[in-house]
């Protein structure tokens, strides 16, 4: 049972990991300028119902304090209450994330295939006219802004044409694919063509390798070799970033859900960082962490089978 | 004379040529494989043995343009489509590469490499070719075929995956295996084995085998006939024993006398010997370790070296024998301090050099040089030869750069570099003159040792002998006190005084170089000795097969 220990070690590692961010997140918070307290209150509160506010917050108290209290909360699974919406943070976040995941899903789902089917005609046709094509496309892709593309086929296929809806989430996982189709698209826009070039590359560098020569020299078919040799070593690479993109999408996703309305973590973020909403800001920053901590063990986790050599 | 079994001919190959864009590899050759027969091809790099043997599978890069004729089984194989080859490929014609760690598949199992040529070939069904699979790899020699056909290469030693490719290519039961120097880069224990499992293949199932290699020595020890290659043309061809007993053409006479255990070197003048050692490594043991999951913690220690002691004398040559993860080169980056030592000491006149600091220490570090392998990795690319050599006089202040120039040019014609090579690149010069370059760059700082690791691995033999006559010659000169570090055995035995064998991290044998070879004491140092294929021994047991094969 090493991997399970290996396993066990990685988690066991986590732990500074976690306690720094969440160090990180609290003074970051504390540290900006602005007062909650005053914004909730208005600025013609008197001076004692912002003290008694401050002594409902524990915000009177040393910073040290309001750190342990805030980290055995955390702890607790009680990530504080929300100063604006008066409700506690971890309901909130669990409101807002199912959109932020249905659109990563959606990304990935579109984008994976994608790439994959690209940079195999890419790597196939090397220097000849679909490999131009593609990379040229590919080029494209990544120097296009996303807010504008995302501007402008809202504009384009949601109010001009009509086919997409510009705004919102839906009910029912159909609504969901429907509203979301336009974001997931704009977002596919710029990953495909990073993971396309990250994965040509490593199919090209492969096909050269020797055990291709070793392959061909049993009498092994090109389409076999491409598949079983050139193909399943290729794609590592091409997995840890897209582990890397995935953590990046979730916390990055705010310009996407903005530009469509979808009630996703990005709109509550921006929100919450416009509000000075203290709690949820630690809340999400803490969750972000969090879920790319989990995104990252699970491409490792996921190399360890492709790649008998990687230990976790 | 008309031999009472007339042979059968397998391959025929006739008047082949092979060019890249208008540059000729390989001119016009013609020669064949009997069945039954190990057809050694030697010739050093750039000769075109190699790219020979991948022709005759189809493996060239496409640049590549091929006339003549290859005749096998009765057809022109260079006539047939690419399906019809690739039904050849791995079923009739097999081929096995130098490294073995780059040619198998890093994801795919030992049993998956064979298995995918079983089911290729024979449509078998999965577990038909996992049976056969075991069976293959039992048959190459590999222990517990069981267990290790679910093993994947990094898992196995160098040894255990040359066997295994070896497993793959012979599955199909092949009637010819094209051989790329499958022995060069494993130890010479290792070598050995390999080299008796080909011959074992070919007793035993009749296996052709077409043996290329650049080392005279294990050709003779293998091959039935022997052709002999150089600058794309076939020199001379014939028996082996015949070849290599009364060699009729120049170059095969140049190869033979390059020998490392027929080279005749100068002797060397010593000045008299000084009452201390010059070097003293005393219990020197060396561990490297990376840093644990937690804080304070270390993991995966490894023992490059436990214990070792040896002294080295002022003006000798000390070789330092043993395969690959013996230790023998963590002794010279521990005496170059580039290896701190986890116990023991190493003392330079007497004096500690882990204690050395400041303009001390950069005076042991021009004492002590070093010369590396690789001849192009260890030159800068971008650097000229003669700023190459005269870089460490500058940085080192001891001349200004008109005066190291002029110094370096003395010591490219002291190397026997030619002057007009100054202003070239690496890239620009062959392995040997690199290598000549590496030299005189370690004798810019007027060393009073010199480690030279490897140096002549990576050559030719015919290069292998200047270089070694120039070292012979720079000890006499220079009162140089040289290090050899080696596995090639024929060499230290030529070039060094003293020789020190190290095995699994210690030190086994250390004695004169006669007493090491003549009269060894560790049965490790036996072995190594018989696991080294050497020309003489091979002729004698040529011969006496040859009588042998007369008979029946």
């Amino acid at each position: 049972m090493s991997s399970l220990s290996a396993l066990g070690q990685r988690l066991l590692q986590l732990i500074p990991v976690l306690i720094g961010i969440s160090l990180v997140s609290f003074l970051l918070v504390q540290l900006s300028p602005g007062d909650p307290v005053r914004l909730l209150l208005g600025d013609r509160a008197t001076a004692e119902a912002v003290a008694h506010l401050r002594e409902q917050y524990g915000l009177n108290q040393p910073l040290i304090a309001q750190y342990f209290s805030y980290l055995s909360n955390v702890l607790h699974g009680d990530l504080g209450h929300s100063i604006r919406y008066q409700m506690p943070v971890g309901s909130l976040i669990l409101d807002f994330v199912p959109p932020t995941l249905f659109l990563i899903a959606y990304v990935v789902a579109i984008s994976v295939p994608a790439t994959v089917v690209l940079a195999i005609v890419s790597a196939r046709c090397r220097d000849r006219w679909p490999d131009h094509l593609i990379r040229a496309l590919a080029i494209l892709g990544m120097t296009i802004p996303v807010f504008w593309l995302a501007l402008m086929m809202s504009r384009f296929f949601g109010v001009e044409l009509g086919w997409f809806p510009v705004s919102g989430y839906g009910k029912g996982f159909l609504e969901h694919l429907h509203h979301l189709f336009l974001p997931a698209i704009s977002t596919a826009t710029w990953l495909v063509p990073l993971l396309l070039r990250n994965l040509r590359a490593a199919l090209i560098n492969e096909t050269e390798s020797d055990y291709v020569t070793a392959s061909r020299s049993k009498g092994l078919g090109e389409g076999y070799i491409f598949r079983r040799h050139v193909l399943v070593n290729s794609v590592l690479p091409t997995l840890n970033l897209l582990g890397v993109m995935i953590a990046f999408l979730i916390g990055s996703s705010i310009v996407v859900e903005i530009i469509y309305a979808v009630p996703g973590l990005g709109t509550l973020m921006v929100g919450a960082v416009l509000g000075r909403d203290y709690n949820v800001i630690q809340g999400l920053t803490l969750f972000y962490a969090l879920a790319s901590v989990i995104v990252t063990l699970t491409i490792d986790i996921l190399s360890t089978t492709i790649d008998p050599r990687v230990k976790l | 004379m008309i031999t009472a079994k007339s042979k059968q001919r397998l391959l025929d190959v006739e008047k082949l040529s092979i060019a890249f864009g208008n540059v000729p590899i390989v001119k016009d050759i013609s020669f064949g494989v009997d069945a039954g027969e190990i057809l050694g091809v030697v010739g050093e790099s750039g000769s075109g043995k190699s790219i020979t043997c991948r022709s005759l599978l189809g493996l060239l890069p496409r640049a590549a343009s091929v006339s003549g004729r290859i005749g096998f089984d009765g057809k022109n194989l260079l006539a047939l489509s690419g399906e019809e080859m690739r039904a050849i490929r791995g079923r009739d014609i097999s081929m096995v590469f130098q490294n073995p760690a780059s040619h198998l598949d890093p994801l795919m199992t030992l049993g998956g490499h064979v298995m995918e040529s079983l089911r290729h070939h024979f449509g078998q069904t999965r577990k038909e070719a996992r049976q056969n699979a075991i069976d293959v790899l039992r048959e190459v020699q590999i222990n517990e075929p069981e267990r290790r056909i679910d093993a994947y290469p990094h898992e196995l030693s160098g040894g255990m995956k040359q066997r295994g490719m070896i497993g793959s290519a012979t599955a199909c039961r092949p009637r010819l295996l094209l051989a790329d120097e499958p022995t060069t880069a494993l130890d010479v224990t290792v070598q050995a084995r390999i080299l008796d499992l080909l011959g074992e293949l070919n007793r035993t199932q009749g296996l052709s085998i077409v043996f290329v290699s650049h080392d005279l020595a294990v050709v003779a020890e293998l091959c039935h006939r022997v052709v002999v290659m150089r600058n794309g043309e076939i020199v001379e061809e014939g028996p082996a024993n015949e070849i290599l007993r009364s060699p009729r053409h120049k170059y095969t006479k140049l190869l033979i006398d390059s020998q490392p255990s027929l080279l005749t070197l100068p002797p060397v003048a010593r000045e008299e010997q000084a009452k201390t050692p010059l070097i003293e490594v005393d219990a020197l043991s060396i561990t490297y370790s990376k840093p644990g999951a937690l804080p304070g913690t270390r993991k995966d220690v490894v023992r490059a070296l436990q214990e070792a002691n040896l002294t080295v004398e002022a003006g000798e040559s000390l070789g330092i024998v043993g395969e690959s993860g013996s230790g023998k080169s963590t002794v010279a980056r521990a005496i170059m301090r580039l290896a701190e030592p986890s116990g023991g000491e190493i003392r330079f006149r007497g004096r500690n050099i882990a204690a050395l600091k400041g303009t001390e220490l950069s005076e042991y570090r021009r004492k002590v040089q070093m010369v590396f392998q690789n001849p192009f990795d260890s030159l800068n690319p971008r650097m000229r030869i003669i700023d190459a050599i005269a870089e460490p006089m500058i940085r080192h202040g001891l001349a200004t750069r008109n005066e190291a120039l002029g110094r370096a040019r003395e010591l490219m014609r002291q190397v026997e570099l030619p002057l007009e090579f100054a202003d070239r690149k690496p890239r620009q010069l062959s392995g040997g003159q690199c290598q000549r370059v590496g030299i005189a760059r370690a004798l810019a700082l007027d060393p009073e040792v010199l480690i030279a690791d490897e140096v002549t691995s990576a050559l030719d033999v015919t290069i292998q002998a200047q270089i070694l006559r120039l070292l012979q010659r720079l000890r006499s000169e220079r009162h140089l006190t040289v290090i050899y570090i080696s596995h090639d055995l024929s060499v230290v035995r030529k070039f060094c005084d003293r020789i020190a064998v190290f095995r699994a991290a210690k030190l086994v044998e250390l004695g004169s170089a006669e007493a090491v070879f003549d009269r060894p004491k560790e049965s490790y140092t036996k072995l190594l000795l018989q696991s080294a294929p050497r020309l003489e021994r091979a002729l004698e047991r040529t011969g006496a097969s040859d009588a042998g094969h007369g008979r029946d």
